[in-house]
């Protein structure tokens, strides 16, 4: 049941992040090592070996963020719930924010709700941009707009030609 | 030296990382140099951009992993195709033909 694994996995990330950081770097660095290698019985010293590996690799932080970030994505699309979340808690506050300012405001209990009907808007507007930045970071890693760049060669082996592949 | 870039099909890369895993367990480096292999070295997956990918198809269920020992004695992490995941790259295969058969033809029209 893969959806059992995959549940796991996703509690897991949450309970024990550094021990999953760990293992997402014992998995990259393994790979370089592997690079490295490769690149010594082409003949590099073992320091361009070592160069040319963590160049090929690219970003390593920027790839470990970005496993690290998968594996404690929601194991499910989460779009629907996150949606209802803050549709949500955007009617909630603006029905607040409409008690609050629905009252006369010159005494102290009326200047007080005011505040409060700004403090909840301020907050609405902190949540609707954190939304809409957390989106984009979304879509980037799990909605599938994620770039990896293909090089292809031509029958010769030479003339790269960049492709970028999205998945 | 001429240079190109273009951008393609989304599902590229996770329809490249089944295809090579669909040949055996692999660890995300071997995924990278199946991928080369089989295409006759025409192909070059950016080595770090392999990850996410790898991550991101075990999450969907469609790969699974478990660590062991590396052909030189080191701990590694090895991916294999699911059932899911089998299913997923007859898909993926029947879409790319269709395509790919279809953009020839529409290339060809006279």
């Amino acid at each position: 049941m893969s959806w059992i694994k995959t549940t796991t996995r996703f509690i897991n990330a949450w309970r024990h992040p550094d021990e999953r950081v760990r293992e997402v770097e014992t998995e990259l660095r393994f790979h370089i090592e592997m690079r490295t290698r490769a690149n010594v019985e082409q003949g590099m010293t073992p320091d361009d070996a070592k160069h040319a590996a963590l160049q090929s690799f690219g970003d390593f932080e920027r790839v470990r963020n970005n496993c690290c970030e998968i594996r404690r994505s929601l194991p499910f699309d989460s779009t629907p719930l996150r949606m209802g979340l803050h549709i949500g808690t955007a009617v909630l506050a603006g029905l607040a924010a409409l008690w609050a300012v629905n009252v006369p405001h010159h005494n102290f209990t009326g200047v007080m709700r005011q505040l409060i009907a700004i403090a909840i808007l301020t907050y609405l507007f902190v949540v609707v941009r954190r939304a809409r930045s957390k989106r984009r970071a979304d879509n980037e890693l799990v909605n599938g707009v994620l770039s990896a760049k293909i090089t292809a060669f031509d029958e010769q082996g030479h003339t790269p030609v960049e492709r970028v592949f999205k998945s | 030296m001429p240079k190109a870039k273009a951008t393609l099909l989304q599902g590229t890369l996770d329809m490249l990382i089944l295809k090579a895993l669909s040949l055996g367990a692999l660890h995300g480096y071997g995924v990278g140099q199946r991928i080369a292999q089989i295409s006759g070295d025409a192909l070059k997956v950016e080595e770090g951009s392999l990850y996410p990918g790898l991550y991101r198809l075990e999450q969907r269920g469609w790969i699974e992993s478990e660590w062991d020992v590396s052909e030189n004695n080191q701990r590694a992490k090895f991916y294999k195709l699911t059932r899911a995941g089998r299913k997923q790259l007859i898909i993926e295969e029947q879409n790319w033909e269709r395509l790919a058969g279809a953009t020839i033809k529409a290339l060809r029209a006279v």
